[in-house]
């Protein structure tokens, strides 16, 4: 009871919230606390002697890329920060870095760019001191950011040489119209040749989202929610409140199928059917449903794996998910053949399995697997403080609140045989649907 | 009654044996580790990519009791999973299963390894797949891989060391089903087995574990003696042509006589980390390619094997090797067809970055083979080090992985022992240890690169001709002035080339 109380007194003191984590598939509490700026930091304190995940993440990323011929900024702002400040320059923030012997690094994706470092706990304060300098007080040469775009180019240019890759980037470009997951989030070649003229730009860049309202810090591992709190206050106390707010074009409604193809016939044949589905959610049923409805359909226990891959032997691997993103996207499909000759087979294979699904929906039992398969693959996984700051990073973005981890796999539990029905019917219809397709020949052929 | 005394000395020798245990009874699961010596080494000549293929029907095959399908249907709801892998000396299974479900999956394990059934259609699938594998994907999925599998053909050639572990096009074709039943019970006995398990079990499982581990083939196996890293007769470079290719993708090698065994392995560590620390921003070449110059994504170098550079940020295990090599990642840089497309002031520029790329890293290794480090750069070098390589273990997978591999190097702990070696390094013995094993002046190259680009390039390279950077005007503009004046003594920065091959993709790994 004193215990409870003083821990009680401790949130009132900080204005800190900690979640109970009974039943929850994350076994360890969030700590969460908005500061004034509008900065969230998460804590969740885990088992690993000495080690701290230190996690910072924007939601900026390639979605966010609405003005023309800027596509790729974001990911290219994720390498400009690394380019120093006044009081850390490039060279000495490197040498501090590498005096703390972290694991550091960042990525881009869609909704969101991510900072990280993972190392000795002890040298937490430095971890901050050097992050919320550089988010306040990034400094870099014209000169400078005309170099690093040849890193990015540099960058394009490894990713290109995989033709799974190019096909991705002609099907975004194909499925969307208007919304800016039409360009990945490398962004369009001729943008990142044209990177070293946006100098201008990148400076209205970094002042629009690199703020505290975009902003969540996440630190998991051998820490305390008040150590970090204390320090998250000293060093991002300051940093001031933006004021943009971003507006992403809505996608119209697709009414056609469509479809994109990449003449090559270096890898094997490779069909993919993409369907509009929704934006993530952890209070609607669909996104849950769809993660069930997906796993069923195409995992290796599936009939239709078990059918073209096992039995068969017409395609050596397939799979498919629905992304998770803030805003609507793409339900995926992918299939890779042993023959071209099949593309068309393959894909009327797969329309059969989702349109028999409609209406016969899931066999109860296998319902039940795969609430339980998609918990345990959950838990199974986190075992050390980086997995688990990514897990809480990954709802941050969707949502701007980690409990969403949390709320999604309690929805699971949910979802019934009519959820999944329903939403066979709503999204996979072939008017949504636009099919990718790679082989030697130079049509892809599949209707 | 002889025999059957053997037989039980030899059970009772496996189970005395020594199972790398690591005990974690917070821990909600539980994984296997079982590492075989065998690795691609063990494949016999013409049938290289055996091993693999053995233990690709191993882990995506079906047992006596069970068919694939059935056993993925089992582990369905558990979540509970296995892999193989496959390296040049050894073999590893992986088995991980949530702690509630142990007892359930034990015998899906056992029945994996003990009664797989080498079905004659899982036969066909995995063979496909693999055949797949040294066909299409090696050459078509990264340029980055591609160059160095290519150089693990070109410095290994003639060795057992040469092949890829998928094997070779001609090879793959010719195994079959009692190929591969032979080799499994050839090469898989408990002879060769070393036992890894961590996380939350009981000693009376890791009892039954280890007699059931016993009834594996009693047959002693030893791999054959792993091949040598040739040595060339000075820098000799094979440039792959490849349509449509973007950039030139460059892995050098030179053989390198220590491996994590030996007491010097931790003073090349310092260097190395100092020259090239893989996927960090610190190392010299790394500063002086991608961040001054913005040629490409990153350069790095490398003591010994690292797998699957492109994807993983941390070394993993199950890949300890005893021949060994020096290498030099160059990351794709830029073609002279893309650059006279994107730049006008290039419209004329007769090669790419691939020499100058080659010539600034490899002036870099000798710089510090000439100087040495100071000891400052030694001192934050080491410290990084000892701090960084913590990381390494971060999972328990990676814990009980990285104490396996330990032992194949003689060792207990490599991360204890090489942090108690890198106390007590001096400045001194890194520098020695760099001018003792590394060496430029006899190394092997691959170049993975657009056919646009090949002939002009080797001609480059067979002739020593100067190769000046080849700047777009908007980064030659703010460069200072000693990175132009370091441009020009690297543009004609002599390398010891003594022979250049160019070779259509088609014709590599034959």
């Amino acid at each position: 009871m004193k215990q409870l109380i003083r821990f009680l007194v401790l949130c009132l003191v900080t204005g800190a919230s900690a979640v109970t984590a009974a039943d929850k598939i994350l076994p360890y509490p969030i700590h969460q606390k908005q500061m004034a700026n509008g900065l969230n930091v998460v804590t969740v304190q885990f088992d690993s002697p000495g080690l701290a995940a230190f996690y910072i993440v924007v939601r900026v990323g390639s979605r966010n890329e609405v003005e023309q011929g800027v596509t790729g900024f974001a990911h290219f702002f994720e390498h400009m920060m690394f380019r120093g400040t006044e009081r850390y320059p490039r060279d000495k923030y490197n040498d501090v870095l590498k005096s703390i012997g972290a694991g550091a690094n960042a990525n881009t994706s869609l909704d969101r760019t991510i900072y990280h470092m993972t190392g000795d706990a002890t040298k937490l304060e430095t971890m901050f001191d050097l992050e919320a300098d550089r988010f306040q007080n990034l400094r870099y040469s014209e000169h400078d950011f005309k170099t690093e775009a040849g890193a990015v180019k540099g960058e394009y240019t490894k990713n290109f040489a995989s033709p799974y890759q190019q096909s991705y980037e002609n099907l975004m470009n194909t499925a969307f119209d208007v919304h800016t997951y039409k360009h990945t989030t490398m962004g369009f070649f001729k943008d990142i040749v044209d990177m070293p003229n946006q100098y201008t730009y990148s400076l209205e860049f970094f002042d629009r989202y690199y703020r505290p309202e975009y902003t969540t810090v996440v630190v998991v591992g051998d820490v305390t929610p008040q150590r970090v709190n204390a320090l998250a206050e000293k060093y991002f106390g300051s940093w001031k409140h933006g004021t943009y707010v971003s507006v992403v074009p809505p996608e119209p409604k697709q009414d056609s199928a469509r479809s994109t193809h990449l003449s090559d016939g270096s890898i094997p044949p490779y069909l993919s059917l993409n369907y509009k589905g929704p934006a993530f959610s952890d209070n609607d049923i669909d996104m849950p449903a769809l993660d069930v409805l997906t796993t069923i359909l195409f995992s290796p226990t599936s009939e239709l794996y078990k059918k073209l891959v096992i039995r068969e032997q017409k395609v050596r691997q397939l799979s498919g998910g629905a992304s998770d993103t803030r805003d609507p996207n793409l339900i995926s499909v992918s299939a890779s053949l042993v023959k071209k000759e099949d593309l068309q087979y393959v894909k009327d294979e797969i329309v059969k399995a989702v349109e028999a699904f409609k209406t016969s929906g899931a066999d109860e039992a296998m319902l039940a697997k795969t609430k339980s398969r998609l918990k345990y693959s959950f838990a199974m996984g986190i075992d050390n403080p980086s997995t688990i700051a990514n897990s809480l990073c990954a709802y941050i973005t969707l949502t701007g609140d980690p409990e969403s981890l949390n709320r999604l796999y309690a929805m699971y539990d949910t979802v019934t045989n009519d959820d999944l029905k329903r939403i066979a019917a709503k999204y996979f219809v072939p008017s949504g649907l636009t099919i990718a397709t790679i082989s030697a020949d130079a049509k892809g052929g599949v209707q | 009654m002889k025999a059957l005394i053997m037989t039980f000395a030899l059970a009772a020798s496996l189970l005395a044996q020594e199972v790398i245990e690591l005990k974690q009874p917070n821990s909600s699961k539980v994984i296997i580790k079982l590492q075989f010596r065998n690795g691609s080494v063990a494949d016999p000549a013409g049938k290289e990519g055996l091993t693999a293929a053995t233990v690709g029907l191993l882990t995506q095959g079906g047992t006596k009791e069970m068919t694939y399908s059935q056993i993925q249907e089992t582990l369905y709801p558990w979540a509970a999973g296995y892999y193989g892998s496959v390296d040049k000396e050894v073999t590893t299974l992986t088995f991980m299963v949530h702690r509630d479900f142990l007892e359930q999956f034990y015998p899906i394990m056992t029945g994996l390894l003990l009664t797989p059934a080498f079905a004659e259609n899982d036969f066909q699938r995995v063979m496909k797949n693999q055949q797949n594998y040294v066909d299409q994907v090696i050459r078509a999925s990264s340029d980055e891989e591609y160059s160095k599998k290519a150089l693990e053909d070109l410095l290994f050639r003639g060795t057992n060391y040469q092949h890829m572990v998928q094997g070779k096009s001609a090879s793959v074709k010719s195994i079959t089903l009692d190929d591969i039943k032979a080799h499994y019970a050839a090469v898989f006995t408990r002879t060769n087995l070393l036992v890894g398990i961590a996380g939350n079990y009981s000693p009376a499982f890791l009892t039954k574990l280890k007699a059931d581990l016993a009834t594996l083939p009693a047959a002693r196996y030893a791999p054959p003696k792993p091949g040598a890293a040739r040595m060339p007769d000075g820098v000799e470079v094979e440039i792959v042509a490849k349509d449509g290719a973007f950039g030139s993708a460059i892995f050098t090698g030179t053989p390198l006589a220590v491996t994590r065994s030996a007491k010097d392995f931790a003073a090349l560590m310092v260097a190395n980390s100092y020259l090239g620390e893989h996927r960090k921003s610190y190392g010299q070449l790394y500063q002086k390619i991608r961040e001054t110059r913005s040629m490409n994504y990153g350069d790095y170098s490398y003591i010994e094997w690292y797998s699957n550079g492109g994807g993983n940020m941390l070394p993993p295990s199950g890949v300890p090797r005893a021949s060994n090599y020096f290498a030099l990642w160059i990351r794709p840089v830029q073609i002279a067809e893309q650059l006279r497309k994107q730049y006008e002031e290039l419209s004329s520029v007769p090669i790419g970055h691939a020499h100058f790329a080659l010539r600034m890293a490899v002036r870099e290794v000798d710089d510090i083979i000439r100087n040495g480090l100071t000891k400052e750069e030694f001192e934050a070098t080491r410290a990084f080090l000892r701090s960084y390589m913590k990381l390494y273990v971060q999972t328990p997978n990676e814990q009980l992985g990285y104490l396996m591999d330990s032992r194949f190097y003689g060792r207990k702990d490599f991360i204890r022992e090489a942090d108690a070696l890198l106390a007590k390094l001096t400045v001194k013995d890194v520098n020695a240890a760099v001018k003792k094993y590394w060496r430029t002046d006899r190394m092997f190259v691959t170049i993975v690169t657009s056919t646009s680009e090949a002939d002009a390039l080797a001609k480059s390279l067979r002739e020593n001709a100067p190769s000046p950077m080849a700047y777009s005007n908007a980064v030659k503009a703010g460069l200072p002035k000693p990175v132009l004046e370091e441009d020009d003594a690297v543009a004609v920065y002599p390398l010891n080339v003594k022979k250049v091959t160019v070779v259509p993709s088609a014709e590599t790994f034959k």
